[in-house]
């Protein structure tokens, strides 16, 4: 299943601040279940990749501990014009990307 | 036969987790591309700085500036901002939840085209302090502050 990301950005003087909301439950693995007495499998984003143009600039490793639906913001050297791309894995190999053109 | 295959297997395993301890095999700050698993699943911010940078030495720094509430209403969604713009050559912000029982939460490893900046919402367990670390030119630089937390974010 994909994941869903909302995005936005606006450079500024060169710098462009990249806000991006993801919905993921970000499940550690660690909640327990109290009907069942086990623990909710754990289901998180780990690895994100912020690209301008194409150029790989924030590489983030997450853990369970980044709360659910994250919230995410950025700054990369772009300019307005620029392809900015925002791509996501979670540890069950679910992927989510989406690219914005900066204002 | 059984009793021997298994034996080998735990070798392997054990001398990978030395490497892996010993900094060997751990990735190269610059966009790493494995998820560092032993820096996220230490027990002790001291253990998970020393996966991920291999030393857990850090100075506090005045020019990190860290954005955490002083009070967090519900601990599963703690806004923290890092902003370490002002310092030059910023190759990675981490940030740490001091009691979580694993305290490392997340890590960003930045290229030339990225500014020493983050920010995010992570879970706290309970009151405690988040720290920042920031990697620029190899030395460890470090801000905390407490947070306290008046409801849980693991589950209560």
């Amino acid at each position: 299943m994909a994941i869903k990301i909302r995005m936005r950005g606006k450079s500024k003087g060169g710098v462009a601040e990249i806000k991006a909301l993801i919905k993921h439950p970000m499940e550690s693995g660690a909640r327990m279940n109290k009907a069942t007495g086990k623990p909710y499998p754990a289901k998180y984003i780990d690895m994100v990749t912020v690209s301008v143009n194409g150029t790989p600039a924030v590489n983030a490793q997450w853990s369970g501990a980044v709360s659910a639906n994250p919230y995410m913001a950025v700054k990369v050297k772009a300019n307005a014009g620029d392809e900015v791309t925002v791509s996501m894995t979670d540890n069950t190999g679910d992927k989510g990307e989406e690219v914005i053109k900066l204002k | 036969m059984k009793r021997r295959s298994f034996l080998k297997g735990t070798l392997a395993t054990g001398a990978a987790a030395v490497a892996v301890n010993a900094g060997l095999l751990t990735p190269s700050t610059v966009l790493a591309a494995d998820w560092n698993k032993g820096a996220f699943s230490a027990k002790t911010t001291d253990d998970a700085l020393s996966a991920v940078y291999g030393s857990s030495a850090a100075t506090a720094s005045g020019d990190i500036k860290l954005k955490a509430p002083a009070i967090a209403e519900n601990g599963a969604v703690t806004p923290v901002e890092v902003d370490a713009s002002g310092i030059d050559g910023v190759e990675s912000i981490s940030i740490l939840a001091s009691k979580n029982p694993m305290p490392m939460v997340c890590e960003y490893a930045f290229a030339a085209g990225a500014v020493g900046f983050v920010s995010t919402r992570i879970k706290m367990g309970e009151t405690m302090n988040v720290i920042a670390i920031v990697n620029a030119g190899g030395k460890l630089l470090k801000a905390e502050q407490e947070v306290k937390v008046t409801i849980g974010g693991c589950g209560g």
